[in-house]
């Protein structure tokens, strides 16, 4: 199979930068999964929606909004009415598309339009506060839910992966931009770029 | 000397001295002062030249309310002026400048214009320089001769021009409850919400919390009020459900509880660590605000009232007590309320000698009278400062004084002080307040403005409200903390406050009514005359009042002046002030920087869009341009080409070989579900629900009003699955059209629409050898004619990398789309580059793409430009008889098929020059090239196949003039000519070529 090329280039520089007087408080990655899929219901079949996910990727998921779950293979959220974004193995959208019948919804398959962008460290949330006017205190973005907002034209899909963690997916022909924004916005606090 | 630093005192660190720069001149002073502070200490107090007379000026208040002390700051290489020195905390290196004298600040050559000072009254520049030319001193024409001048005589600081190098950054943030002011009040509450569990957000624009704390010398708690303020932000700060942003102004009251604050990160270092900006522009948004951010003391006006050493009262208490500063050794004081009494024992126990307490009072509460002892002088009551003396103050001449008329009687007697400290009452900070809605509220006990009633989720507290003591601003203040957290039961004991019982309501006196220039807006240089001037004149409303006469306008926005100034609009109505009303207060509360606002789109105002091939386009030194945001290849230059031999090369290279071309830009959107056929029925003129699984068709969408929207390809790729593609510039719009029609209209059918736009990377390859390069490189598929015929598509592999290919054309040439996984776009584009090697492939631009479809009269978004329809496109043919469509009811509207329409055509220059895009064809041109427009070109270029230059153009009649003359108008770019107006399809118009 051919590797897939990530939309970072040259702006992905592996090692510490920016401010680093007190180490550095972030560890930005690009972790993009191998598959990547939208899966949409009809209205109100959200919840039966969520039990196919969760029948193909062993995640618990409910019909509630923001609703989202992490797993060791898979990971999955809400990113809107009706809607989860589902990651996994690069066979997911394929057999996500084959266990999803017509009269529950559809399979998209994103593996290539979107990029996932991690970020952790105590300052995770102080950073992309820079960057989002979404509130990313654990009691209003509890673990594993997801989010669905915008930075400037950059729309933006965000699940919250640890306490002090989070998955960024942006459209793939952003992702340069975001990242090199985001690495921008984290100088203040240092930041590793994990190889 | 005057002003000095006492011997002790002060929240300043003594072990700390840092040098500055004022005026090119060096100073020390301690770390915790103020450039104010810090030149009061080493007796500077002539720091600026008022706006228009150029007067010289003081240092009048200790904060953000300073009208006078206006500096200009030089750091990073930027010169940034009308900064209050009241607020700029010095660090080692420093360098401020007086602003508006020329050559220097104690010899001004513009205070010439105090000799003409009749002749800059209120209105001035209305009366002598609006209208008609009268005489040689009128009118607009005189304005044009003196304004250069007038510019440089009068104004603030002057701005640099070099580049601000340093960053800014915004944050947004989130809180149950956010307390503006750190006083005793703010402080309260902060710690009742904090208690509950609520998350708080206490936002202070000083260093340091405590507000008057700091300087009021009152007990609290059985402590001094600093070392109670300290334990108090100690506790705070130690909270995890606090955050604590000191140097912080809340500067808007917007709409559902969202407030703008500036953080001054770094303006107190020398320079800014590693990525921290130097201001942080806050969005709040917050459940419920507390408003603590307490009262700014007013003057009096009288005659002289401007000259350096006259004070507010209130900040030479905070010179004293926060900075161990004097800003003299013999203080009057002139007030008509109790507070200036504290500040006269304050200034005493620092080592002054307050010489005269003057009240315009008859009788003074005993608490007053006891801080007079403890100053050390018997008050004058029922007396008046009538006048100053003295280029720095030396004397102030004293009158008797009826409070209750205005009167003054008896001589005036002088009074030697190089300080006077004035206070005439304070007026609650209601500024947010009022941003939030709702007109202030006029106390007649306090003579000042209350906030309204709250029509937003705030609560407020202490001196905000009118609430002057500390005892009240801390009972107001837990208060205002419960009442945010919606419980019942306080959990913080309110502490005892030692404090003199002081008379909070002053005498209803603003104005000493004796001969000389009294200054009711310091910064703009508005007497209490111009104002009466103004009543006169008939502009008596506040809002007429403040343009006609400039009061509270510039940096300050008249904090000090507003009051007084409808105080004295009100006596000149003989109305009571309540009547007179006040101007609303619309943010900033303080001055902003613009680069706060800007942040991180400084410079950046899109982001970058890039294709999967950008790298190569980039390695092959393509010229980029930018589309939208999508940046893509204009020409792949060759060393020593225009831009036209690029494009020509490029173009010709598609119709003699092949040719490759990034179209990853297109928008792409999957269209799936039980009903997408149906749906596309709907969106398209054309019919969608007829068309095979395995192949495409071209679409054109219109708007609901029957205008030409948006064109491009549909491929069925299974029963109930579409790949749409749109226009590059219109993805977006295209998007949102879909989901707005089923989330809205027709919410009942079962549609999925998804952007796929950049899950793909795709690459047109087009040319007579287009097929040969896709045999050489496409595996798991065959892609002969009948495999894939025109408009057909196939699944196959290039180079190991699964692909999809589609037989569809818009240069007019046989050619494919080839689109695989965005990851494998690079790498499927390089196996394609090698695959045509043997053919010459070229890779073209932009401009090739354009040529090549103006050749073949194919639009875009220069011809589907929001004003033409189907059918003055001549693509009629795409409207279908047999269903309705979006923009089907309307697009036979007379107007839209009138025939008076601009319609498509070609258009050949006939004198072998280029066209320009935009210019107009005329049929008949006067000697000048001009004549009526009968449309214009959309597109030119020069075509390699017709070797002429050629355009594509919107013509009334259209086609009916094929074969005719007319006339290329372009005035602007002075372009005029012979054209021939021809078919629009220039080159190949049967489309042979396209069928191999």
């Amino acid at each position: 199979m051919v590797e897939r090329e990530s939309p970072l280039g040259a702006a992905f520089r592996p090692g510490r930068h920016g401010n680093l007087s007190a180490g550095p408080g972030l560890r930005i990655s690009e972790v993009t999964p191998s598959g990547i899929a939208e899966a949409a219901a009809w209205p109100g079949m959200k919840a039966a929606l969520a039990e196919v996910i969760s029948s193909v990727t062993a995640l618990s998921l409910s019909a509630e909004p923001n609703t989202g779950d992490v797993g060791p293979e898979s990971s999955a959220f809400s990113i809107g009415p009706q809607r989860f974004l589902v990651t996994g193995g690069a066979d997911l959208p394929a057999r996500l598309a084959a266990a999803l019948p017509l009269e529950i919804g559809t399979v998209t398959d994103l593996s290539h339009g979107r990029t996932a962008i991690r970020i952790e460290g105590a300052r995770a949330g102080w950073v992309l506060s820079k960057l989002f006017a979404i509130d990313f205190h654990a009691e209003a973005f509890p673990l594993t839910e997801g989010r669905a907002t915008v930075h400037h034209d950059i729309f933006a899909q965000i699940q919250r992966i640890s306490p002090n963690g989070f998955d960024i997916y942006v459209f793939r022909s952003f992702a340069r931009a975001f990242w090199l924004e985001l690495c921008e916005a984290a100088e203040e606090v240092g930041y590793e770029v994990a190889g | 000397m005057s002003a000095r630093r006492a011997t002790g005192g002060g929240l300043i660190d003594r072990s700390q001295p840092i040098r500055f720069t004022f005026d090119g001149k060096t100073y020390t002073g301690y770390a915790g002062d103020t450039l104010a502070s810090a030149l009061l200490a080493n007796g500077v107090t002539l720091v600026g030249r008022s706006f228009k007379y150029h007067r010289p000026r003081g240092i009048f208040t200790a904060g953000i309310d300073e009208p006078n002390a206006l500096v200009t700051v030089l750091k990073d290489g930027v010169r940034e002026p009308n900064i209050p020195a009241t607020g700029i905390e010095i660090y080692d290196g420093l360098t401020a400048e007086s602003q508006n004298r020329f050559p220097s600040l104690e010899f001004d050559l513009a205070a010439v214009n105090q000799l003409a000072g009749p002749l800059f009254s209120a209105g001035f520049y209305y009366k002598t320089f609006m209208g008609p030319v009268i005489g040689p001193l009128k009118g607009t024409r005189f304005w044009m001769f003196c304004e250069h001048f007038i510019r440089r005589a009068a104004g603030l600081g002057r701005a640099g021009y070099e580049k601000d190098p340093v960053r800014y950054e915004k944050m947004n943030a989130f809180c149950d409850v956010l307390v503006v002011g750190a006083g005793p009040a703010g402080l309260m509450a902060a710690t009742e919400a904090a208690k509950a569990g609520k998350r708080v957000i206490l936002a202070e624009q000083d260093p340091r919390l405590g507000g008057s704390a700091n300087w009021s010398g009152e007990e609290i708690g059985g402590k001094k009020a600093t070392e109670w303020a300290e334990v108090k932000a100690a506790e705070l700060t130690a909270l995890d459900n606090v955050q604590i942003l000191t140097r912080t102004t809340v500067w808007g009251y917007y709409d559902g509880n969202n407030l703008a604050a500036i953080e001054r990160v770094t303006d107190h270092l020398p320079a800014a660590p590693i990525g921290v900006p130097r201001h942080r522009h806050w969005s709040i948004r917050a459940g419920t605000v507390v408003l603590a951010t307490g009262a700014l003391e007013r003057p009096l006006v009288f005659p002289g009232n401007d000259r350096p050493g006259v004070m507010l009262a209130g900040a030479a208490e905070r010179y004293a007590r926060e900075f161990g500063v004097l800003p003299g050794e013999k203080i009057a004081v002139f007030t008509n309320n109790d507070s200036a009494y504290r500040a006269a024992a304050a200034l005493k126990e620092a080592g002054a000698a307050i010489v005269a307490i003057i009240d315009v009072r008859p009788e003074i509460s005993p608490a007053a009278r006891a801080l007079a002892e403890q100053a050390g002088i018997a008050p004058l009551t029922g007396h008046a400062v009538t006048d100053t003396v003295g280029k720095r103050l030396t004397k102030v001449m004293v009158q008797h004084f009826d409070a209750a008329t205005g009167r003054l009687s008896g001589d005036p007697r002088p009074i030697e002080a190089d300080c006077l400290v004035v206070s005439g009452g304070w007026s609650p900070a209601i500024h947010l307040a009022s941003q939030a809605g709702g007109a202030p509220v006029w106390d007649g006990k306090l003579q000042a403005f209350l906030p309204p009633e709250p029509n937003q989720k705030w609560v407020g507290a202490g001196a905000f409200t009118g609430a002057l003591t500390t005892a009240e601003a801390l009972s107001t203040g837990r208060d205002a903390g419960l009442k945010a957290t919606g419980k019942k039961a306080s959990r913080v004991k309110l502490p005892e406050v030692a404090a003199p019982a002081l008379d909070p309501f002053p005498a209803a006196v603003f104005e000493i009514k004796a001969k000389g220039k009294a200054f009711v807006d310091l910064q703009h240089d508005v007497t209490a005359d111009d104002v009466r001037l103004a009543h006169r004149e008939g502009f008596v409303s506040v809002e007429h009042l403040k343009r006609y006469t400039t009061l509270g306008m510039a940096t300050d926005q008249g904090k000090t002046s507003n009051v007084p100034g409808l105080a004295i609009m009100a006596d000149a109505r003989g109305l009571p002030i309540e009547k007179v009303g006040t101007t609303r207060f619309r943010p900033p509360f303080s001055p902003i920087s613009i680069g706060s606002l800007a942040a991180e789109r400084h410079w950046r105002f899109k982001p970058d869009r890039l294709t999967p091939m950008h790298d190569w386009h980039v390695k092959r030194r393509a010229r980029m341009m930018e589309a939208g945001l999508w940046h893509r290849p204009m020409i792949y230059g060759e060393p020593g080409e225009t831009v036209e031999q690029a494009y020509a090369r490029e173009a010709a290279a598609v119709r003699r070989s092949v040719g490759i071309c990034d179209v990853s830009t297109l928008g792409k959107i999957a269209v799936k579900g039980p009903d997408a056929a149906g749906f596309l029925d709907h969106v398209y003129t054309n019919v969608f629900s007829t068309l095979p699984v395995g192949k495409a068709r071209y679409g054109l969408m219109l708007r609901e009003d029957g205008i030409a929207f948006d064109d491009g390809t549909t491929w069925r790729l299974g029963e109930h699955e579409f790949l749409m593609t749109t226009t590059t510039a219109n993805a977006g719009k295209v998007m949102q059209h879909l989901e707005y029609y089923l989330d809205v209209v027709w919410p009942q059918l079962k549609v999925h629409v998804t952007s796929v736009t950049d899950q793909w990377a795709g690459a047109a390859v087009a040319g007579p050898n287009a097929r040969k390069v896709l045999q050489a490189c496409v595996t798991g598929t065959a892609v002969d004619n009948e495999t894939l015929p025109h408009m057909g598509i196939v699944h196959g592999e290039i180079a190991g990398a699964p692909v999809m290919i589609c037989r569809l054309s818009f240069s007019g040439e046989l050619a494919y789309e080839v689109y695989c996984g965005a990851g494998h776009g690079r790498h499927v584009w390089e196996a394609l580059m090698a695959a045509g090697e043997p053919f010459g492939i070229t890779p073209y631009g932009l401009e090739a793409l354009g040529a090549l479809r103006i050749e073949k009269g194919h639009v875009t978004g220069a011809e589907i430009d929001g004003r033409t329809t189907a059918r003055d496109l001549y693509l009629d043919w795409m409207l279908s008889k047999k269903k309705p469509f979006i923009g089907s009811a309307l697009m036979d509207r007379e107007g839209q098929i009138d025939w008076s329409r601009l319609r498509l055509v070609g258009v050949i220059s006939l004198d072998g020059r280029p066209l320009g895009g935009g210019a107009h064809i005329v049929e008949k041109a006067d000697g000048n090239g001009l004549g009526t427009s009968i449309g214009h070109v959309t597109a030119s270029c020069y075509s390699p196949a017709l070797q002429k230059y050629i355009g594509l153009a919107l013509v009334r009649g259209g086609k009916a003039r094929h074969g005719t003359r007319a006339f290329l108008s372009d005035p602007l770019r002075k372009r005029f000519g012979q054209v021939e107006i021809v078919s629009h399809h220039f080159f190949d118009p049967e489309g042979k070529r396209l069928h191999g």
